[in-house]
């Protein structure tokens, strides 16, 4: 699946999407685990020897994930369908709130939203191998200028010199 | 008005350059349909009945003779030589083909203009009042409030993927000229106890399916900080609106949902997180962009003028022009002018590559080289001299926009309709003209007063017709064309929705119902009572009892 981070293609990545019908996490597996799953996990995923990787929806309360930030190394923001908007905010509201570490989106992400996605605060982008084009690492600079701060920088266009 | 800097320009051309690849990918088969369906609707491309629709935006209105020029050789070179002012204040031309899109955003990008997010599900162009910053009746200049909204919307990546579109106006004065309640944010400057100016603000109106006025959210906004609000407004709407159901997507839909004291409430604590952050609005950047909305350099002398008043003695049709489509002005010996783009022939806003250099040619000579358009698709010369009017209506006149009809029946708002727009259930331009043709009678239409009727040919509600004194949908029955009539809406500062008189009418009628509304409403007027006021007073009732009653 390719994976681009910090604007460069990576292949060497860790991180597995828990199967869906799964009960038990496979040992030793950096899993990317559902945030609505994490209740139901939640012995297991104390048990757990490899890192884990909360995954977030539109569907999703925030609350519980805002006060366990520093725990996680990497957050998924899934995009259901690429007009689902959703993750756009929920990226910004983690920046917001703090934090710092890998900020993937994974799902229907369309290259001509990937210079937005990067504003909003992700790092870190999951295509399927069916969409994915060496093109898509120019719809980062295709649009260099802001006129509104956001996650990259706060500062609005006048601010910004 | 607001000039581009260094900065402005590059993103209008790199905007350019990427949707010209885009529309490379697309036609070379990289880009799927739905894909480029996102990408196309915010550079204000649809596929239309016929052929591409491509609306340009009109920043609230402004517009200078440089760009009308330009509007006019892209209406001659890519287009029929003509274009239609819609309802936001912008621009469509009907017929460009998909491939030559891309130039003629490149055209546009030389005089400072682009189709950047006048569609999609995104924010849209910022309307505001027609008179802003010339009428008596203001508070403050809108128009500096409206740029800096522009600033902060224009490629804004968080609120690109919205649940539905999302429109705001703002307006400076008691009087609202830009149907801001009826807009998912209304914005209206007004005056605190203290004596500060700061905004109302109203949140969750809208028309289409489901016709709402706007709530009051907040009764007073700080202006250092209206984009904190807004920002929390939109990231509240992008997170909760439904996603489900395109006709329940728009922000109206939640706040009815959640009720508004809820939705203040998610959104004052998202504010609390971001209102002293870089959004806050400094006073540099505030008089920064108030600069470019200065007062122009008047003439001092303007009011001393006598030719005017010889000439309205003299000419009648003068008279009867000025009367009608003219506005006062703040400034002593100056008057706004009303274009009518309501002819007795042609279809409500549209304009014609000529027409629209004639109007550029005025404006440069008469009116400090600006004109507006405004939300009844007109356009407006704002700043016209007393002893200039005569020889603007002369001109006007022989290019068939001074129809003294402005604020009167044939004003009307009508949408394009099932003959150019592909979502439309029936036609409107066929019912407008029977209608031009029954109400022909000047002299008639000034006895009625002001009454707005609004047309839209479906329920999506372009023209705005739950809000006309008197509104017209246009519904498919079996293949016919029948139209529901309302009566009762305003889109002012008394906005209402207009009430169902009945059953709908066939085609042919439309004008014929009309005549039986007014009937009754003449019977029923009280003297010097508008047409709306009346419909308050007495209730539907009488006029269905006329309307239906010698029907058959």
């Amino acid at each position: 699946m390719p994976l681009l981070i910090d604007r460069q293609p990576v292949t060497d990545d860790s991180w597995q999407p828990l199967d869906a019908d799964a009960t038990q996490l496979p040992a030793g597996q950096d899993l990317i685990v559902p945030l609505a799953r994490f209740d139901e996990l939640a012995d297991a995923l104390e048990r757990h020897d490899g890192a884990v990787a909360p995954m977030v929806t539109g569907e999703d309360d925030l609350t519980p994930l805002l006060d366990s930030l520093e725990r996680f190394a990497m957050i998924a923001v899934e995009f259901p369908v690429f007009r689902d908007g959703r993750g756009f905010s929920i990226a910004r509201i983690l920046r917001q709130a703090g934090y710092t570490g890998q900020l993937r989106a994974v799902g229907n992400v369309a290259r001509d939203q990937l210079g937005y996605l990067e504003r909003c605060g992700f790092d870190a982008f999951a295509f399927s191998d069916e969409v994915y084009a060496e093109h898509f690492l120019n719809a980062f600079d295709e649009i260099s200028v802001r006129y509104q701060g956001c996650a990259d920088d706060p500062r609005p266009i006048y601010l910004q010199n | 008005m607001y000039i581009y800097n260094e900065v402005d320009q590059k993103i209008v051309d790199e905007r350019v350059a990427q949707f010209r690849d885009q529309t490379r990918r697309y036609l070379a088969g990289e880009l799927s349909d739905d894909e480029f369906l996102a990408v196309r609707l915010m550079n204000g491309l649809y596929i239309q009945r016929h052929a591409p629709m491509l609306r340009v935006a009109i920043p609230y209105g402004l517009i200078s003779s440089r760009q009308l020029r330009k509007l006019a050789h892209i209406a001659r070179t890519y287009d029929k030589g003509y274009g239609h002012f819609t309802t936001r204040t912008n621009i469509q031309f009907n017929w460009p083909k998909l491939e030559d899109v891309p130039d003629i955003l490149a055209e546009l990008a030389e005089v400072q203009m682009h189709a950047i997010q006048t569609s999609g599900n995104c924010i849209r162009n910022t309307t505001t009042d027609q008179f802003a910053g010339v009428t008596p009746d203001e508070l403050e200049d809108p128009r500096p409030w409206c740029e800096i909204i522009r600033q902060w919307s224009t490629l804004h990546p968080e609120f690109a993927y919205l649940p539905r579109k999302f429109k705001i106006a703002v307006t400076g004065s008691p009087r609202d000229r830009a149907a801001s309640q009826v807009h998912d944010i209304g914005l209206h400057l007004v005056q605190n106890d203290a004596g500060e100016i700061g905004f109302e603000v109203l949140v969750g109106g809208g028309l289409g399916r489901t016709p709402v006025i706007g709530k009051l959210i907040r009764p007073f906004l700080q202006k250092k900080d209206l984009l904190s609000y807004l920002e929390a407004i939109l990231r509240v709407y992008n997170l909760k609106g439904r996603r489900d159901n395109k006709y329940k997507a728009r922000i109206k839909i939640l706040v009815e949902a959640m009720g508004i004291d809820a939705f203040r409430d998610e959104v004052e604590a998202e504010w609390e997180k971001i209102r002293g952050s870089e959004l806050e609005l400094t006073d540099a950047e505030i008089a920064r962009v108030k600069g470019f909305f200065q007062p122009f350099a008047y003439d001092a002398d303007a009011a001393n003028d006598t030719t005017l008043q010889q000439k309205l003695d003299s000419d009648e049709a003068f008279r009867v022009w000025y009367e009608r489509n003219t506005h006062e002005h703040k400034v002593p010996g100056y008057r706004s002018v009303v274009v009518s783009l309501k002819p007795q022939l042609a279809p409500a806003g549209d304009i014609t590559d000529r027409q629209m250099e004639v109007v550029a040619d005025l404006a440069e000579q008469y009116s400090f080289g600006e004109a507006r358009s405004t939300h009844e698709q007109n356009l407006v010369l704002a700043d016209v001299k007393n002893a200039d009017l005569y020889a603007v209506w002369q001109a006007l006149d022989e290019h068939n926009m001074a129809r003294p009809n402005i604020g009167t029946l044939t004003d009307m708002i009508v949408c394009p309709g099932f003959d150019f727009c592909a979502l439309a259930n029936a036609k409107t331009l066929n019912i407008a003209e029977q209608i031009n043709r029954a109400f022909d009678d000047l002299d008639y239409l000034y006895d009625l007063g002001e009454i707005r009727l609004n047309m839209s040919g479906c329920i999506n509600a372009c023209g705005h017709h739950h809000v006309g004194g008197i509104g017209i949908l246009g519904v498919d029955k079996k293949g016919e064309d029948w139209y529901q009539i309302t009566i009762g809406g305003s889109d002012r500062e008394d906005a209402a929705l207009g009430k169902v008189l009945g059953k709908a009418v066939a085609a042919d009628d439309v004008a014929d119902t009309l005549k039986k509304i007014l009937e009754t409403y003449v019977e029923l007027r009280t003297e010097e009572e508008r047409f709306v006021d009346t419909v308050r007073r007495v209730g539907v009732t009488p006029f269905k009892e006329n309307v239906y009653a010698t029907a058959h």
